[in-house]
C-alpha cells in the first residue's frame, strides 16, 4: 500500500499545482489548502507507516533512469528525514492558509506548490543526481518568490541568493562525478545511489578533497559563516510566506546534506575538519548573535538568530556522537517550528504596519496581548528554555560536542546566553514599554485566520518540547546507525577513535545494568 | 503516597493554566481564590508527606515518563521526595499560599490581576520541580522555569522601562550562570553516564579529584547565579521593581535559595572537594558583609531588605561550603517565613504611602499602621537573631561552625556582619514607623493599614518567624538521613560565650539604630562623605559593568555589524561578483559582430589553443591518461 507513498509525496503538490493554472482565482486559496491538506496528511500516514524501531532507509523505491552510469530514481526515508518532510508539508499547508499576500495570489500557491515537490524530493532523494536536481530546482521557485512578491531591492536580494548558492552546489555537483568516479575505480560500476556509496571506503586524502567539494555547497546553503551574507538579504526582501519556508526548511537542506552525505561518505575527513569546522561554528553562533543584537529592523534579528541556531545545528552534527548528531537533526525540527513562527509573527505586524522597524513599535503588549504572548512563547522556545522544542535539540548537541571539546562547547554555551540578550532587547522594544506611536494605539489583535498559522506552532514547539520521543527515538535510532557506519568505515586511527562505536556502547550499558541488577539482588539477599 | 506527590507538583500548575485562561480578561476574584485554594492543596501534600517522612516512612520516588533518551543519554522526568526536598516542599508551599492570598489583596487593583495569578503560580510549579527532580537535568528545568517566571513578574509592570529593563538583566545575569550549570551538568554527564542522583552520587568517589572539581565549581556557578552571589549579585536589588509580593516568595524566600538547595543537594560531591567547598564559604562570608554594608545607607526599603537577603544567602553559604549542609538547609527555612513577612509588611507601608519607598519620606507611621509595624519588627527581630526567635537558632549554627572548623576569619567577618545586619533591620524600622516627626505629611501622603486578611494571611508566617528555630532537634535528626553530620569541635562553655557575644553584637546593633534615629534622621553631611558616596553607589558595580560589559557589548555589536559584516564579508562576495561582471563588461567588445576583428581574434584564440594543447599533451602525457579515465574512447 505505501510503496510509492514518497513518489506521490514528492509529485502530488507539482502536479496539483499544475492542475491550479485551470482554476479560478477566487478559489485559488482554497484548493491550493485543500491540496497542501492532503499533503500533510499524506506525511502523517507516512509517519505512521513508518517503523520507528528501524534504523535503515525504509519505503524504498527505485527506478532505473540512465542504467550505464548508475542513476537512478532512487527514494526512501529514515528517521532523519522523515521529520523534514513532515515539517514542510506543515509549513507549506500553514503558509497557504495563512496566506495575507493579495497580489497574484494564483501565483504564488502555485509556486508554493512547486517549491514544495523540491523540498520533499530533495530530502526522499537518495540517489546523488535525483538529489541534485531537486536541490537546484528548489532554487527557481524561491527566487521567484522573493523576486516577484519582494521588497524594494527585491532583484539585488533574488539574484544573490540564486548565483550565491548555484555557484556552491556546482562545486557540490563536481563532488558527486568524482564520487561516482572513484566508486566506479574502486567497484568498477558506475553508481550514484547514496546507499552504494555509504559502503565505499575511501582513502583520507581523497575524503578531505571531496569534503571539500561537499562542504562549499552545504555551507552556503546552511548558510554558514562567512558564506551567510545573502541570507539578511533575502530574508530583508522576502515576502512573509517566503523566508517563512525559507528559514523552516530550505536552510535544513545544507544541515540534513551534511549528515545524510559528508559524514557517513567522508567520516575521517569529518573527523579532520572537525575542529576547524566547529570554530567556523562558534563565530556563527557569538558573531552573529552579537550583529542581531544591533538590529534594528525585527525580521533582521530573526535572520541573524537563525544563522546563530544554524551554528549550534552544526556543532551538534560534527559531535559526531549519537547525542550530538541526534540533538542537531532534532534541533533542525525544532529550528524550522520557532523561526518559522517568528517569521509569521513578524509578518503579522508587517502587515499592520508596513514596517519592521522595531522603534516604530514599543508597548505592543497593551494593544495586543494575545500576539504578545504567541510571540513570547516563541522568544522562550527560541532562547531554548527548558520544556519548549529548541532545548532539547540545543541541549544534546551541546552535550554531545562537549565530548570532543569541552573549551569550544563551553564557549558555544554561550548561544543560551547571547541569544538572550538579542531576543530579550527587542521584545522589550517591540512590546514593553508605553504605547509611543499613535498608529500603534488602534491596533487589531491576531485574527482567526492567523491565529490557525500560529497556535499549531505553538502547540508544535511546547508538545515536543515536553514529550520529544515519538520525534527523537526515530531520529536517535538511524542516527545510530550512521555513526556505526561511521565508525566501521573511518580508516584513521584517530577517526576511529573520535567517532564512538553505538553498539559497543550498548553492549558496555547493557553489562552496567546487568551489574547493578546483580547489586540490587545481592542487597536484598542480605 | 505518590498521589500526594502529583498533587504537591501538579496543583500550581492547574493554577496556573486556570488563571492563564482568564490571563487578558479584567480583573475576576475568582483566579485568585482558586490558585491560592490550589496551592493551599499543595501545602497539604506536602506536610503529609513531610509528616509520613518524619514517621519514618521511605523516600519517595516516582516516575512520570522519558522525558529525553537519545544515545545513551536517558532523562526521565522523576521526582524524589526525600528529607532534603520534603523541606523544601513545605517551606516553597507554605511561603507561597501565603503570598497568594496576601496578594489577592495586594493586586486588588491592578489591571493585570489574572495575568498576575497566572506567573506566580506558574513559578511555583517551576519551584516544586526545581526541587522535586531526581536528576540534574529536571533540576534544571526548574531552575530555568523560575528563570522566566521571575523575569515575567519582575517585568509584570511592562510599561515601565526600569522594571523591563530590570527583568532583562536578571534572566541574562542568571543566563551567564546557568550556562555553569549546563558545563557541569555535561561534566556529571560524560563522566557517570548518567544525570540520576541516585547513579552520580555513587560513582563520584570512584572520579579524579581534578575532575570533581571540575564539576563543583562549574554547577557552584550556577548556583552564583540564582542566589546572586559576588559578582552576579546586581540583579536581586533590581529585582525589586517587580510587585512585592514577587519580592517575597521569589527574590526573598525561594528561588534565590535555589543555589543554596543545589549545594546542599550535591552534598556527596562537595564533600569530595572540600577546597571548593572553602572557597563557597569564603564567597559567602564576604557577600555577606558585602551586601550588609550596602544595605547601611539605602533609602528604598525594598532594596534594603534585598540586601539583606544576599546577606543571608551569604550566611547560608558559609554553612554549606564547610560542610554543615543541614545548617544552611535550617536557615534557608528559617529564613524564609521572617523574610517574606518582612518582605509583606514592605509591602503594606508600600500600599499605604501610595507606592512610595524613601524611608526618609516616612517616619511615625506606627501610629497608623500598627499591626504591620509589629509583625515587621517581629521579622526583624528574628533576622536580627534575638533569642528565642528563629534567626538566633539558625544564624548562631552557622556563626558556630565558623568557629568550629577553624575560620576565625570567616567568623569575624559574620559576627560583624550580624551587628550590621541588627543596625540596618532597625534603621528601617525606626525610620518607617517611629524616629519622631512624621515626615510624610510634608509629601502629602495619607497612609492607611492594610485589608485585615492581608494581616491574617502574614500570621502564620509571623508564627513561623517565632517558633521555626525551636524544632531544631527534630529537624537535626530528620535530616541527617540524608546530609552528613557536622562535628561541632567546641566546648560547652565556648559555645555559651558564642552565643554571647553573638547576641551582644545583635543587641548592641539594634541598640545603636534605636538611638541614633529616635529623633528623626541623621545630620545630612554625612551623605558627602566618601564612604556613603561608596555604598550608597554599591560600590559602582553597576556602573562598572554598565561601562565595561553591556556598552562595549552594544558597541561591538555594532561594529561587526555594520563594519565586518556589512563592509568587509559582503563587500568581498559582491567584489568578486562584480570582478566578473566587470571582465565581462570590458571583454564584450571582442564579439562585436564585426567579421574581420572577430575573425583576428579566432585565429588568436586558435593558436593559443594549439599551443596548449600540445605542450600539455607532451608535458602530461594527457592521451594515456584520458584513456584510462574513458576506456571507451577507443584507442
Amino acid at each position: 500500500m505505501f510503496d510509492h507513498i514518497l513518489s506521490i509525496l514528492i509529485f502530488f503538490p507539482a502536479l496539483a499545482g499544475l492542475l491550479g493554472f485551470t482554476v479560478s482565482k477566487e478559489s485559488i486559496r482554497a484548493y491550493g489548502i485543500t491540496v497542501s491538506a492532503i499533503e500533510f496528511v499524506l506525511s502523517l500516514v507516512l509517519w505512521y507507516a513508518y517503523d520507528p524501531a528501524g534504523g535503515g532507509m525504509q519505503f524504498i523505491e527505485q527506478i532505473a533512469l540512465v542504467p550505464a552510469f548508475g542513476i537512478n530514481y532512487l527514494l526512501g526515508v529514515d528517521g532523519i528525514s522523515l521529520f523534514i518532510i513532515i515539517l514542510a508539508a506543515f509549513f507549506t499547508l500553514i503558509g497557504i492558509a495563512s496566506l495575507t499576500e493579495t497580489r497574484r495570489v494564483k501565483d504564488l500557491i502555485i509556486t508554493l506548490l512547486f517549491l514544495q515537490m523540491t523540498m520533499v524530493g530533495v530530502f526522499a532523494a537518495l540517489d546523488a543526481i535525483v538529489f541534485y536536481v531537486f536541490w537546484e530546482l528548489s532554487l527557481v521557485p524561491m527566487l521567484y518568490i522573493i523576486g516577484a512578491w519582494g521588497g524594494p531591492l527585491r532583484i539585488y536580494a533574488s539574484v544573490k541568493f540564486f548565483l550565491y548558492t548555484f555557484t556552491g552546489s556546482l562545486v557540490m555537483l563536481v563532488g558527486m562525478l568524482f564520487m561516482a568516479y572513484s566508486y566506479f575505480q574502486t567497484t568498477g560500476e558506475w553508481s550514484f545511489s547514496i546507499l552504494e556509496w555509504y559502503r565505499l571506503v575511501l582513502p583520507q586524502d581523497l575524503q578531505l578533497w571531496l569534503f571539500a567539494a561537499f562542504f562549499l555547497g552545504f555551507a552556503i546553503k546552511v548558510p554558514m559563516f562567512p558564506f551567510h551574507t545573502w541570507l539578511p538579504y533575502a530574508h530583508g526582501q522576502a515576502p512573509t510566506i517566503g523566508s517563512v519556508i525559507l528559514a523552516a526548511i530550505l536552510l535544513k537542506m545544507g544541515t540534513y546534506a551534511f549528515v545524510r552525505l559528508s559524514l557517513p561518505l567522508f567520516p575521517d575527513a569529518s573527523v579532520f575538519f572537525m575542529v576547524p569546522i566547529a570554530v567556523l561554528a562558534l563565530i556563527m553562533i557569538i558573531y552573529t548573535a552579537m550583529v542581531a543584537y544591533a538590529q534594528e529592523d525585527i525580521k533582521q534579528v530573526v535572520a541573524y538568530s537563525s544563522i546563530s541556531h544554524m551554528g549550534v545545528i552544526i556543532l551538534g552534527t560534527f559531535a559526531l556522537n549519537v547525542e550530538g548528531i541526534s540533538g542537531s537533526v532534532f534541533l533542525m525540527i525544532g529550528h524550522g517550528v520557532v523561526s518559522g513562527a517568528l517569521f509569521l509573527l513578524v509578518g503579522v505586524i508587517y502587515d499592520r504596519r508596513h514596517t519592521k522597524l522595531m522603534s516604530e513599535f514599543g508597548g505592543l503588549a497593551q494593544v495586543m496581548p494575545h500576539y504578545a504572548t504567541i510571540f513570547g512563547i516563541m522568544l522562550m522556545a527560541s532562547v531554548g528554555l527548558p520544556l519548549t522544542i529548541n532545548f532539547v535539540g540545543e541541549f544534546l548537541s551541546l552535550l554531545g560536542f562537549y565530548q570532543q571539546s569541552h573549551i569550544i562547547t563551553l564557549l558555544a554555551g554561550t548561544a543560551i546566553i547571547v541569544g538572550a540578550i538579542y531576543m530579550l532587547s527587542a521584545y522589550k522594544k517591540a512590546f514593553f514599554g508605553n504605547v509611543t506611536k499613535e498608529e500603534n494605539k488602534t491596533l487589531k489583535d491576531v485574527n482567526k485566520k492567523e491565529l490557525v498559522a500560529l497556535v499549531p506552532l505553538a502547540v508544535v514547539a511546547v508538545w515536543l518540547g515536553v514529550y520529544p520521543k515519538p520525534v527523537l527515538e526515530p531520529i536517535n535510532n538511524s542516527v545510530e546507525s550512521i555513526v556505526q557506519l561511521m565508525h566501521e568505515k573511518a580508516v584513521t586511527p584517530e577517526a576511529k577513535a573520535a567517532i564512538p562505536n553505538p553498539a559497543a556502547q550498548k553492549i558496555a550499558m547493557a553489562s552496567a545494568a546487568d551489574v547493578d541488577v546483580e547489586v540490587e539482588v545481592e542487597r536484598e539477599a542480605e | 503516597m505518590e498521589m500526594y506527590l502529583y498533587i504537591a507538583l501538579f496543583a500550581p500548575l492547574a493554577g496556573s493554566l486556570f488563571a492563564a485562561l482568564f490571563g487578558a480578561a479584567p480583573k475576576t476574584l475568582w483566579t485568585g481564590v482558586v490558585t491560592s485554594a490550589l496551592l493551599f492543596a499543595s501545602f497539604l501534600s506536602s506536610v503529609t508527606l513531610f509528616v509520613y517522612l518524619l514517621q519514618g516512612g521511605e523516600a519517595l520516588h516516582a516516575e512520570l515518563m522519558t522525558w529525553i533518551a537519545a544515545g545513551s543519554l536517558y532523562i526521565p522526568f522523576g521526582f524524589v521526595v526525600d528529607e532534603v526536598s520534603a523541606t523544601m516542599m513545605v517551606v516553597v508551599t507554605t511561603v507561597s499560599t501565603v503570598v497568594h492570598v496576601y496578594a489577592i489583596g495586594y493586586m486588588d487593583h491592578d489591571k493585570a490581576f489574572n495575568r498576575f495569578f497566572a506567573w506566580l503560580s506558574a513559578f511555583v510549579f517551576s519551584m516544586m520541580i526545581l526541587v522535586m527532580s531526581d536528576n540534574f537535568a529536571g533540576m534544571f528545568i526548574g531552575w530555568e522555569g523560575v528563570g522566566l517566571c521571575s523575569w515575567a513578574l519582575i517585568g509584570f509592570w511592562y510599561h515601565k522601562e526600569s522594571a523591563t529593563w530590570a527583568a532583562n538583566e536578571a534572566f541574562i545575569m542568571n543566563r551567564i550562570a546557568d550556562l555553569g550549570m549546563l558545563i557541569g551538568i555535561f561534566l556529571i554527564y560524560w563522566n557517570t553516564g548518567s544525570l540520576q542522583y541516585a547513579v552520580v552520587f555513587p560513582t563520584l568517589a570512584t572520579l579524579d579529584t581534578s575532575v570533581l572539581t571540575l564539576m563543583g565549581i562549574f554547577l557552584f556557578i550556577g548556583a552564583m547565579g540564582k542566589s546572586a552571589q559576588f559578582p552576579l549579585h546586581t540583579w536581586l536589588a533590581d529585582a525589586m521593581e517587580g510587585p512585592t509580593p514577587v519580592s517575597a516568595l521569589i527574590h526573598a524566600a525561594t528561588m534565590v535559595t535555589a543555589g543554596v538547595y543545589l549545594v546542599v543537594r550535591a552534598n556527596p560531591l562537595y564533600s569530595l572537594i572540600p577546597d571548593v567547598g572553602y572557597f563557597i564559604a569564603g564567597l559567602g562570608a564576604f557577600v555577606a558583609l558585602f551586601a550588609a554594608t550596602m544595605a547601611l545607607v539605602n533609602r528604598d526599603i525594598k532594596r534594603i531588605i534585598a540586601y539583606s537577603t544576599l546577606s543571608q544567602l551569604g550566611y547560608m553559604f558559609v554553612a554549606a561550603g564547610l560542610g554543615a549542609y543541614w545548617v544552611a538547609l535550617f536557615h534557608l527555612m528559617a529564613h524564609a517565613f521572617f523574610k517574606a513577612l518582612l518582605f509583606l509588611g514592605a509591602g503594606n507601608v508600600m500600599h499605604a504611602m501610595s507606592d512610595e519607598l524613601d524611608p526618609f519620606k516616612m517616619g511615625g507611621l506606627y501610629k497608623v499602621m500598627k499591626w504591620t509595624a509589629i509583625l515587621m519588627i517581629l521579622a526583624s527581630v528574628a533576622l536580627a537573631g534575638i533569642w528565642p526567635l528563629a534567626g538566633f537558632f539558625s544564624k548562631d549554627n552557622i556563626l558556630e561552625v565558623a568557629f568550629s572548623s577553624d575560620h576565625y576569619v570567616i567568623w569575624g567577618v559574620l559576627w560583624v556582619t550580624a551587628g550590621l545586619t541588627a543596625f540596618y533591620s532597625f534603621r528601617l524600622i525606626m525610620l518607617t514607623f517611629f524616629s519622631g516627626e512624621e515626615r510624610y505629611k510634608e509629601y502629602g501622603f495619607h497612609p492607611h493599614e492594610a485589608y485585615k486578611f492581608m494581616l491574617w494571611a502574614m500570621a502564620p508566617l509571623a508564627v513561623l518567624a517565632v517558633i521555626a528555630g525551636w524544632g531544631e532537634e527534630i529537624f537535626v535528626h530528620f535530616v541527617k538521613e540524608l546530609l552528613p553530620e557536622f562535628e561541632f569541635h567546641i566546648g560547652h562553655n565556648v559555645e555559651m560565650m558564642l552565643i554571647v557575644v553573638t547576641s551582644l553584637m545583635a543587641i548592641g546593633g539594634i541598640v545603636t539604630a534605636v538611638l541614633l534615629y529616635r529623633n528623626g534622621l541623621l545630620n545630612p553631611k554625612l551623605q558627602q562623605t566618601w564612604v556613603y558616596k561608596l555604598l550608597s553607589n554599591q560600590y559602582f558595580i553597576p556602573k562598572f559593568y554598565d561601562e565595561f560589559f553591556s556598552k562595549p557589548y552594544a558597541e561591538l555589536s555594532r561594529i561587526f555589524w555594520k563594519h565586518i559584516d556589512l563592509k568587509v564579508v559582503d563587500a568581498t562576495v559582491d567584489f568578486i561578483a562584480t570582478t566578473i561582471y566587470k571582465t565581462g563588461e570590458s571583454t564584450h567588445t571582442m564579439q562585436n559582430g564585426n567579421l574581420s576583428s572577430m575573425l583576428r581574434w579566432m585565429v588568436i584564440g586558435v593558436v593559443v589553443l594549439l599551443l596548449l594543447a600540445v605542450s600539455y599533451a607532451v608535458r602530461y602525457d594527457i592521451l594515456a591518461a584520458l584513456q584510462t579515465v574513458f576506456p571507451g574512447l577507443g584507442a
